[in-house]
């Protein structure tokens, strides 16, 4: 397809409406940008330095910080895994809002087992036991949906607060390292933690996103290439005919439910193991949805997550760095919200029909 | 007060904000429209009350303005699942996280906590609408025309509109009608507190969602529902540290109590729920 078709498909796609809200969405980003009264061009100056670490020296841009990358990096890890666990949940039609719930639970029983077990198997160990337990609470969702028509949504959100109560009261109570004043656990050893693939005093990167993009090679070859990930989609593009053609629909829904559990629970083990190196209260800063955004953003293509995760890696870096303009942190889900709305209303229009079933 | 009338009290006050919830998303999922955003709602009406009242020193202005900001959030939805054709779901969270990012922004940016209380009008009045409203509504729907409109929009969409209806104008003032509960319910939150505290709504929506759930989507049992989650809320503030049966229960044990009922519920062991036929269809 030439430059020219692919520019015109885009066109024919974007109707005047799309470009509205396009329009709509910049527009009021730009207005919450002018009541900070934050000059734009410093803001964007910092955003570049501070997530990407590139600045003007000497009047050519150089790589001046690599806190900066690390530190994005570091937030793109869990955003790529949990990305990878919507996506699926998503192929099979189905919203994993519980990712956030599954990503606690599954850290919080990491932590657990890597503080009794030291060394790699503690790993292993607590690497195997974060993901059966994410897997556990995606279940009762996959379950409803298949057998009772329950929608996976309100299931998931119900978990979802249930895992926030539950893990805060663990780790406020029996397992609250007692030196402490806030609730957390105690720290990992160092032997038990994921080994750095680069690491000075000011910069690390841990080998946790390593994990992440194997785990996501992984996962696209086993939908284009495997019987059971061909089912998952058959389901998802249309259950309908994927049950008259033979497919169980009711057991993909609930295997793929338990799947995407299973990946958040890594996810959560990841960030125990590789970044956090320890449980606390209020342990996830809304990866669950951030991860929504990142499936929605990435499309059909499995490998749209990459970049889509490293995008909103960007965001949540670039929020904290613009703290100090005193723009505050928690306006990056403004820009996430409106993402959502703007990418979901071009792309996404279909998924109507296949939640309806 | 002794044990009982506290207990009773609690109960009122901690369920009225979920029955003005539960009473917007009833509006909004007779119509049609599947809806997670009433936290959203929810909070900017909160944050809405608690910054115009306090610029104009006006509780009603404060109000107004209150209800007025989760109309607008509510249409929004309105706008995104009717007109844009956007998943319900979808468009819900963009809007619960939109809702929370701007009240942050507001609360961190605007609100000075040294200027004192913010006017309200008295509480008693929210706690009685709150409590009549579900009566009323279930009157609305079973002897007026625009009740059994409501209905028929909600529960067969193609075929109200051979019939006539236009559901998007229905859904449109559905909507409205959403907005406008949640927005009391979130102006009631901040007055029963007399600050705003960043995210005050702690997830409320969500269990005003759940209760309209477990109440099979009817008015009264929805408020039984509201009403009784209200008492588990009340009855965790007076049991703390006292033991029950001689066994010490953890706070967080009454916090996740209405989301475990909610999802045996959804899983049918509580009778045979009755979603809305229509929901989620266009």
């Amino acid at each position: 397809m030439s430059v020219k078709n692919w520019v015109l498909a885009g066109a024919g796609a974007m109707k005047l409406r799309h470009l509205l809200l396009i329009v709509a969405g910049i527009v009021s980003l730009y207005a919450l940008l002018l009541l900070t009264n934050v000059n734009p061009g410093d803001a964007g100056h910092r955003l570049v330095k501070g997530t990407l670490g590139l600045d003007m020296v000497n009047g050519h841009l150089s790589f001046v910080s690599a806190n900066a990358i690390s530190g994005t990096l570091r937030e793109t890890c869990p955003l790529l895994i949990a990305g990878i666990a919507v996506f699926i949940a998503l192929q099979a039609g189905l919203f994993n809002i519980g990712v956030e719930g599954q990503l606690i639970v599954g850290a919080l029983t990491c932590a657990a087992i890597a503080l009794r077990i030291p060394g790699i198997p503690g790993i292993v160990l607590g690497t195997i036991g974060a993901v059966i337990m994410g897997a556990v609470w995606a279940l009762p969702a996959g379950l409803i949906r298949a057998y009772r028509g329950g929608h996976e949504v309100i299931t998931t959100i119900m978990l979802n607060s249930v895992a926030i109560y539950v893990t805060n009261g663990i780790v406020s109570g029996p397992l609250k390292d007692v030196k402490q004043e806030s609730p957390t656990t105690p720290t990992l050893a160092d032997s038990s933690r994921l080994p750095f693939l680069y690491n000075t005093s000011n910069a690390q990167i841990s080998s946790g996103i390593l994990i992440g993009l194997l785990l996501l090679v992984a996962f696209a070859f086993w939908l284009r290439r495997f019987v059971s990930g061909y089912e998952l989609r058959a389901v998802g593009s249309n259950p309908v005919a994927a049950k008259l053609a033979g497919v169980k629909t009711a057991k993909t829904i609930v295997m793929s439910m338990v799947v995407s559990g299973g990946i958040a629970g890594l996810a959560g083990a990841v960030q125990v193991l590789g970044y956090t190196f320890r449980y606390y209260q209020d342990f996830s800063q809304g990866y669950g949805f951030n991860a929504l955004g990142v499936a929605l953003l990435a499309g059909s293509n499995p490998l749209g997550i990459i970049p889509a995760a490293f995008f909103f890696g960007l965001l949540t870096k670039g929020s904290s760095a613009l703290q100090v303009l005193g723009i505050p942190k928690d306006s990056g889900f403004v820009v996430l919200g409106l993402l959502i709305i703007v990418f979901a209303t071009i792309r996404y229009r279909k998924l109507i029909s296949v939640t309806e079933s | 007060m002794d044990f009982t009338k506290i207990l009773l009290f609690n109960m009122i006050a901690l369920g009225s904000p979920l029955a003005l919830a539960a009473m917007g998303g009833f509006a909004s999922e007779r119509s049609g429209i599947m809806n997670i955003a009433l936290e959203g709602n929810m909070l900017v009406g909160a944050i809405a009350t608690a910054l115009i009242g306090h610029l104009t020193k006006s509780p009603w202005l404060g109000l107004l303005g209150g209800v007025s900001a989760a109309v607008v959030l509510s249409l929004l939805h309105w706008l995104l699942t009717q007109y844009y054709r956007m998943d319900h779901i979808v468009s819900g969270m963009a809007i619960n996280l939109l809702a929370f990012g701007v009240a942050n922004f507001l609360d961190q940016k605007y609100t000075d906590p040294t200027a004192g209380e913010i006017p309200t009008l008295k509480i008693n009045a929210y706690y009685t609408v709150a409590i009549v409203l579900p009566f009323l509504i279930a009157a609305y729907m079973r002897y007026t025309k625009g009740g059994l409109r409501l209905f028929a929009v909600g529960n067969d969409p193609s075929k109200s509109r051979q019939m006539g209806l236009s559901p998007v104008k229905v859904r449109f003032l559905a909507l409205t009608i959403t907005g406008v509960f949640c927005g009391l319910s979130g102006a009631l939150i901040v007055s029963t507190a007399r600050y705003y505290t960043d995210n005050m709504t702690a997830g409320d929506g969500f269990i005003a969602l759940a209760a309209l759930i477990l109440g099979s989507w009817r008015p009264i049992p929805a408020l039984i529902a509201c009403l009784v989650f209200g008492m588990f809320k009340g009855l965790e503030i007076q049991l703390q540290g006292v033991p029950v049966f001689g066994v010490h229960i953890p706070r967080e044990f009454w916090f996740s109590l209405p989301y475990l009922i909610t999802v045996v519920a959804l899983a049918g062991f509580l009778g045979k729920s009755r979603v809305p036929a229509g929901l989620g269809k266009t």
